[in-house]
């Protein structure tokens, strides 16, 4: 397994899980910068946790207008982030410890 | 459906991005975009839109996309061990890096720098406006005389009420305005405009509020003023309750209700900022005299906003129906034409004229920038062949050579990165210094913004190929075993070959430019020689209007200008003094059509006018050619005029002075009722400029005509440094409320005439010595590269019993070769940029033999001295040392 996944790349595959998002779409739910977003995206698919299909070709072409590409979570990518999830809620949890409690 | 599709720019962006993304992820990359973009304009179009990115922000997005494609793709292929290598080759050699990259970094300055100058003038509109691509500019030219001209006061009515594709159309004209009162007055530029002008360019207030229609329907009824954020601040402190307050205005107190925004500098690019608004009708000059329902005094300029949706050529056809409008209004505008053209800023002439003079600088930029690019490749040259060895190394261990060669290229990009970086303080310092340097004043801020950053990237990346490529060349055409023999090889051959290129390039650019240079420092010094038709040593002038006072007639007013004359005439430093209504170089703004009595149905001419007082042609020294000047006038039983030489020479050629009847045009008479009689000739005189041709013109006497502008000329023995507040003072002891406008000192005035010239010259002067420096220094490293070469042969040929100089001169033979190259392509250059320049010039051709003779002759003697310096070590050459050196 490589590096643990960054509070950014979760973000995304959380946004992603509800399936068929498109990078306009996970912008305006992560808030995210469109700068991080894309390129985020395009690591995700390279390391195979994201998957990228293009809409239909005649779907567009009726409405004039060009494809869409639509994200969704590989089986990988789901994993991920759950696993990313779990880290974060202990990391929040031991923070919390050490906090006094604060962070419930 | 989308209704507003993405903006153009947006796509305009993503295609200029592409190329950057690699060959086989573009397509798909670009799809995707192009794909979110529409979504974007779809919710937009859904009343969506505020829960999504704006378009600049999400667009913005698609650059580090494409750089993290591009990186990852390097990555691979080891383009960035490429990059790593050429940043370490560079901290090896920090002294040749910072040369170089110095060098680069002024090149490419200058050129961003004359850029942000195009882009703030040209490309951008004045700043605070809302959407101002929305907006025309409107104007009124005839059928027969086309031209760009600006309109009366019910034309520009009749405009508004029948543009049916604009939303509103605003009238301004620019003038002067003195505030204050007593020893506070101070002139300050201003803008009469008509009632709807903030509302039309989209300007909100500063504090209180700004002008509307409801102040611009009563003639003189609502005299309200609003100040720029500007004067507020330097005049008032930036006091917060001056909204309320009065303050005069001309001879009127006005109420200021409001403060324009800082940024909003008037919908014009050149010229002086407005410090003021005023309603037209509110104006403190026409009290008493309102061209409001006159149709054939056109005075205020009309910009219009389009509507939303209707396009600027619908906004052009639709002017049609407002022409045929104008003309049914009023006789006078019978053969009159709507014209509009879009954006503000310059008009069509303007911008024209200003496009001119950019497109001079962008030219000489280009120069320069070929130069620094010249000698930096001439700097990785010279490098390259201490590298050979490197090379045929790497070469020899199986690089390929178009590896190898993008290793230099890369090395070239990093160091033009480098410059990039360096330049940019250097343009922002230029947004601050060119304004100073341009011979116009601009209202607009030459700043630089994100499209000056994206060309300096742009040509910092040009820079950066077309400077690497060729040493890239060079140092890859190596023959491999030669290459390890070190040196005497086909690389040499093609550096040396390129090199001699190279500085034959320098030397050309060198004296195409210090040929320009001289055009113009000649031309400079011809103004300041030339003839203005009078002398301007020690020459003064100042304005006074008594019109603001509302308190002089004719007669009370001749009565003052003749206190004013004679109290003048006492000030310290004061020679002589007079008055017209026109100062020469300054004026030439009022003419009126005069005919000959003897023929009037012949000829008829818009002659200049000129009102003048006692002493006129004597204080000036206008030399009187025929007859006699208009002095002791009190019992002149008839109406008379002086008329100059080319008003002499068009009615009555053969009586006129450079005529050969030898008779005198003295004694005719121009027509009128009852008429005028000519009783002198006088020289001509340049009343608008040094360029402009003589205009026939007429001088009236004060005592018979009568102006309430008007001109004091005083002649100074020039020993006061302080005239201005002298002759202020002067003129207030007698009228305390009559403010005088500005103080002009005529020489000086004569020389900012040529202030295009003169400022283009200087960046020309520099630029020439700059690139004889670098072409001086290129021919010396040349020459002495060539002898460290041939060290081996010179002793040899020492050895054999060559004399010391003959060997001097075979070295200085092959840099004087080098320089005569030089010099035929540079006077065909010179040619050409002598043409370019040729508007500027003054009392000189483009081409001149003896500037081309003497520029060569500069050009030429550098060449000997850099070329001299390294041939005399020739002659030292130890031939023992040298033979042993094997």
């Amino acid at each position: 397994m490589p590096r643990p996944l960054g509070l950014t790349s979760l973000r995304i595959l959380a946004a992603i899980r509800g399936g068929n998002a498109y990078g306009l779409d996970l912008v305006a739910r992560t808030g995210l910068p469109s700068g991080t977003v894309y390129p985020t995206l395009a690591r995700l698919k390279r390391s195979g946790l994201v998957l990228a299909r293009w809409e239909d070709q005649r779907l567009a072409e009726r409405e004039g207008r060009p494809r869409r590409r639509y994200y969704q979570l590989s089986a990988e990518g789901a994993e991920a982030l759950s696993d990313g999830a779990a880290r974060i809620a202990e990391a929040a949890a031991a923070l919390g410890a050490a906090t006094g409690g604060e962070a419930r | 459906m989308s209704p507003s599709p993405a903006p153009r720019w947006a796509r305009l962006f993503l295609r200029i991005l592409a190329p950057f993304v690699p060959g086989h992820r573009r397509a798909e990359w670009l799809e995707e975009w192009e794909g979110e973009l529409d979504a974007l304009a779809d919710l937009r179009g859904e009343g969506r839109g505020e829960d999504y990115p704006g378009w600049v922000s999400f667009v913005a997005g698609a650059l580090p996309h494409a750089v993290w494609t591009r990186t990852e793709e390097w990555s691979m292929d080891g383009v960035l061990q490429d990059l790593r290598y050429a940043v370490r080759m560079f901290r090896r050699a920090p002294g040749f890096t910072a040369v170089a990259a110095l060098t680069l970094a002024l090149g490419i300055g200058a050129n961003a720098s004359i850029f942000s100058l195009v882009n703030g003038l040209i490309l951008r509109p004045p700043a605070g406006i809302r959407r101002p691509e929305l907006l025309v500019q409107i104007a009124r030219s005839y059928d027969q005389a086309p031209r760009w001209d600006n309109w009366s006061w019910p034309a520009l009515k009749l405009i508004e009420r029948e543009a049916r594709t604009l939303s509103g159309v605003a009238g301004y004209q620019t003038q002067a305005f003195v505030l204050g009162r007593g020893a506070d007055t101070e002139q300050v530029s201003g803008q009469l405009v008509s009632g709807a002008y903030f509302d039309v360019l989209g300007i909100r207030p500063f504090l209180g509020r700004l002008l509307q229609p409801s102040d611009d329907v009563t003639p003189g009824g609502h005299p309200v003023v609003v100040l720029s954020h500007g004067l507020w601040v330097r005049r008032f402190g930036g006091d917060p309750g001056i909204v309320g307050r009065t303050i005069p205005v001309g001879a009127r107190p006005y109420e200021v209700v409001g403060v324009a925004p800082p940024e909003f500098t008037g919908p014009e690019a050149v010229g002086t900022p407005p410090a003021v608004w005023v309603p037209a009708m509110q104006s403190p000059g026409y009290r008493g005299e309102l061209p409001f329902d006159q149709w054939g005094w056109s005075w205020i300029n009309a910009v219009g906003r389009l509507r939303d949706g209707v396009s600027f050529e619908e906004a052009r056809a639709s002017m049609d129906v407002v022409t045929a409008r104008l003309r049914e209004a009023a006789p006078v505008n019978g053969d009159i034409r709507v014209l509009v053209a879009p954006g503000v800023g310059l008009d069509p002439q303007g911008r024209a004229q200003a496009g001119r003079i950019s497109l001079l600088l962008v030219g000489i930029v280009g120069l320069v920038l070929l130069l620094t690019c010249t000698n930096v490749a001439n700097l990785f040259l010279a490098r390259g062949a201490a590298r050979t060895t490197e090379v045929g190394v790497r070469m020899a261990i199986g690089a390929g050579r178009s590896r190898v060669a993008r290793q230099l290229v890369t090395e070239s990009l990093v160091l033009a990165l480098f410059a990039t970086a360096l330049a940019v303080p250097l343009v922002r310092a230029a947004g601050r210094f060119l304004p100073l340097i341009f011979p116009y004043t601009l209202s607009v801020s030459v700043g630089a913004d994100g499209r000056v950053y994206l060309f300096l990237a742009a040509i910092g990346l040009a820079a950066g190929i077309l400077f690497g490529v060729a040493p890239a060349w060079a140092a890859t055409s190596s023959d491999l075993s030669d290459a390890l023999r070190e040196g005497r090889s086909g690389a040499g051959r093609v550096r040396t070959r390129l090199r001699d290129a190279l500085v034959v390039t320098q030397l050309a650019l060198s004296l195409g430019l210090v040929a320009a240079a001289a055009l113009l420092g000649r031309s400079v010094v011809n103004a300041r020689a030339a003839a203005p038709g009078f002398d301007p040593d020690g020459l003064v002038v100042a304005f006074i209007d008594l019109q603001p006072t509302g308190r002089y007639d004719p007669a009370s007013g001749r009565n003052l200008f003749e206190r004013v004359l004679a109290r003048v005439a006492t000030v310290p430093g004061v020679r002589n003094v007079t008055i017209a209504s026109q100062a020469p170089i300054q004026g030439g703004h009022s003419r009126s059509t005069v005919q000959p009595a003897d023929r009037p149905g012949d000829l008829a001419f818009e002659a200049e006018n000129n009102v003048v007082g006692p002493r006129y042609f004597e204080t000036l020294g206008i030399p009187l050619l025929q007859g006699r000047t208009l002095g002791g006038l009190e019992d002149e039983p008839e109406r008379v005029v002086v008329i100059n030489e080319a008003l002499a020479q068009m009615f009555w050629p053969d009586l006129s002075p450079s005529g050969s009847g030898g008779r005198s045009a003295v004694g005719r008479r121009l027509a009128g009722d009852p008429g005028w009689r000519v009783v002198g000739v006088v020289g001509n005189v340049k009343m608008r400029s040094l360029r402009s041709e003589p205009m026939p013109g007429v001088y009236y006497p004060l005592s018979q005509a009568y102006s309430s502008r008007m001109v004091l000329h005083v002649r100074t023995d020039g020993s006061s440094s302080d005239m201005a507040s002298r002759l202020r003072q002067a003129v207030a002891e007698v009228d305390p409320e009559l403010p005088v406008a500005n103080v002009v000192d005529l020489r000086q005035a004569l020389a900012t005439s040529m202030g295009e010239t003169r400022t283009i010259g200087w960046l020309v002067a520099t630029f020439a010595l700059l690139a004889l420096v670098l072409a001086a220094i290129g021919l010396y490293g040349l020459v002495a590269f060539g002898v460290s070469q041939r060290v081996r042969e010179l002793g040899v040929r020492i050895a054999l019993g060559a004399r010391p100089e003959s060997l001097v001169r075979m070295v200085l033979a092959r840099g004087l070769i080098l320089a005569g190259i030089g010099v035929v392509v540079g006077l065909g250059l010179s040619a050409a940029l002598g043409r370019a320049l040729e508007g500027l010039l003054f009392g000189i051709g483009a081409i001149d033999g003896l500037t081309l003779v003497g520029a060569s002759v500069t050009l030429l003697a550098t060449a000997v001295v850099a070329a001299w310096i390294p041939a005399r070590r020739a002659a030292r050459v130890d031939a023992a040392v040298s033979l042993r050196d094997e």
